[in-house]
């Protein structure tokens, strides 16, 4: 039985449609890429799994999170998969805690939500879930303006991990951050997948992070899903024209001469233009 | 660097300027609890107009009352006042504020179009209408004031809950699982509560000021009440012979304006995190 599973998912406002009857699956253990350019309805999608969509967007469908109707849920029953269930993984790491409480209640704060166990406890699973992703366990007792901008992602996933969720979704959590350090949160993540067996729902508009650890992949643009297969599939052999034209716009590092060589056909053409 | 170790550099005027004024008070309230002898109200024209003089450490005014315990006595009125009006104008104001930039759409609309109409009467003319109205008296001066300053405390908070309510630890406190009642608990009310007291503190000097100056006029506080502003409108036909009997009121106003901006900026700084971890 898949994890979730999302039918016929439309988000509209008054006047548009944003994402329009898609429809997937996420298996459990899975890491799922959607793939598509700003616009393209990937982020409405993550949003609408939580209910958490703006008062002015209606989405209907059926989204299924173990066989449950998220969307019609009462807003008590969503509170208690939040967090316990779905955890979030957002793009913005410098607004994701709150300013004025150090990194330490945020996770306090999530394990007295949802686990009855003594402060002893909640501190040392505290402590364990900052060592898993390479963090200092002192660094509880920091406040976020305090961390850089790799270690507040860190500690984000940390947080997302902290109550083992079935499904996490990252919604492009690599994007603020330099290739060194979000190369790094994707070999963690990866790394933290294999021990806990949690789902991935991966957003991004990078074919190149999603090219490395996706299972599958599914191309949205417009609203639209446009494609959705194993990531080879995708990779290798694209059947939209979109997928094609995103897969040729992934940067590949060549030797110097080729280099040489393209940049002169470049010029070549340039003048030919002119 | 030890928690006992005080660094002596770091001590700055604001701090020292505060904590020299509050002992100030407290000492002056002290003496007002433990040596005051004087009725404040207790007429004696046979000793009218006195200059300083032990028993009578700030004089005596034309009617032969003794200055320093009505100053003091008026501190309790003019301070004790002012705090009740601001305390109610926050606790109407905070809850509408909140409300409204928490939850948003039609309600806040509503909410805050009632607001601007309050705002479009400016306090002195609420206060004198409200005196023509329903009689001159401290009471109607306090409700005046109430009437026109909650507004601010509910566009202030709501204006910061729209600003923070788009921020995504919000949202991370929502996917948490945490109730709306908790989120505004935990994660929005100590941003709002700081903004508050510093524009309250702030607001304290402001109010006493409005509170003496309508004294002044007589639309506040009424004769005998030893409240400061009324006391510098009864000193007035003295001034050439007596002008210390405008000096102390006077100076007693500025004081506590001066404690309550200062306390303003203390707790600005207070209240942003940064700077705390930072010094």
């Amino acid at each position: 039985m898949s994890l979730l599973k999302v039918d016929k998912l439309t988000v509209e406002t008054k006047d548009q449609k944003i994402v329009k009857e898609i429809s997937f699956e996420v298996n459990p253990g899975d890491w799922l890429a959607i793939v598509g350019q700003s616009g393209s309805g990937k982020s409405m999608t993550a949003s609408a799994i939580g209910q958490l969509l703006k008062p002015n967007l209606q989405a209907t469908g059926t989204i299924e999170l173990n066989g449950n109707n998220i969307l019609a849920m009462s807003s008590k029953k969503m509170r208690a998969i939040r967090g316990k269930q779905i955890a979030y993984i957002f793009q913005d790491y410098q607004s994701s805690f709150t300013p004025f409480l150090t990194i330490g209640k945020h996770f306090d704060e999530y394990q007295r939500t949802h686990l009855r166990v003594t402060k002893a406890q909640r501190i040392k699973n505290t402590q364990e879930a900052l060592i898993s992703v390479g963090l200092a366990e002192d660094l509880a007792s920091r406040y976020p303006f305090q961390l850089s901008g790799g270690q507040l992602q860190r500690a984000a996933i940390a947080l997302a991990l902290l109550l083992k969720p079935d499904l996490v979704i990252a919604d492009e959590p690599t994007t603020a951050l330099d290739s060194i350090s979000s190369f790094r949160i994707l070999l963690l993540l990866a790394k933290l997948q294999k021990e806990t067996g949690c789902a991935i729902l991966f957003i991004t508009h990078d074919l190149r992070h999603a090219s490395k650890y996706a299972d599958r992949i599914l191309v949205m643009t417009e609203g639209h899903i446009i494609e959705q297969g194993d990531q080879h599939a995708i990779l290798e052999f694209p059947k939209h024209s979109y997928t094609q034209s995103l897969v040729d716009a992934i940067p590949v590092l060549k030797k110097h001469e080729n280099f040489q060589d393209r940049r002169i056909d470049n010029e070549v053409n340039d003048d030919q233009q002119c | 660097m030890s928690v006992f170790s005080i660094n002596y550099s770091k001590i700055n005027w604001k701090t020292a300027l505060l904590t020299m004024l509050l002992s100030l008070l407290t000492l002056l309230t002290a003496y007002a609890f433990l040596f005051l002898k004087h009725d404040s109200d207790f007429v004696d024209l046979g000793s009218r107009l006195l200059p300083m003089s032990l028993s009578h450490p700030f004089g005596t005014d034309h009617l032969g009352r003794d200055v320093l315990t009505r100053i003091l006595l008026g501190a309790q009125l003019t301070v004790g006042y002012a705090f009740l009006a601001l305390l109610t104008a926050v606790a109407i104001g905070l809850p509408i504020g909140l409300i409204a930039g928490y939850k948003g759409g039609l309600l806040e609309r509503v909410l805050m179009r009632i607001a601007d109409t309050f705002l479009a009467f400016p306090d002195t003319i609420v206060a004198i209408v409200l005196s023509g109205l329903l009689g001159p008296g401290i009471e109607n001066l306090l409700l005046a004031i109430i009437f026109v300053k909650w507004v601010s405390y509910a566009r202030l908070v709501r204006s910061t809950v729209v600003s923070e309510r788009q921020k995504e630890y919000i949202a991370m406190a929502k996917i948490n699982g945490l109730s709306d009642g908790k989120i505004i608990r935990k994660h929005l009310f100590p941003h709002i509560i700081g903004n508050v007291l510093v524009l309250a503190s702030l607001d304290m000097g402001k109010i006493i000021l409005l509170i003496s100056s309508l004294s002044y006029i007589g639309l506040g506080a009424q004769p005998p009440a030893p409240e400061w502003g009324a006391m510098l409108n009864d000193a007035r036909p003295y001034f050439q012979s007596m002008p210390s009997l405008m000096v102390y009121p006077g100076l007693a106003i500025v004081t506590v304006v001066l404690i309550s901006n200062v306390l303003g900026d203390y707790l600005r700084d207070k209240f942003d995190v940064k700077k705390e971890v930072q010094s």
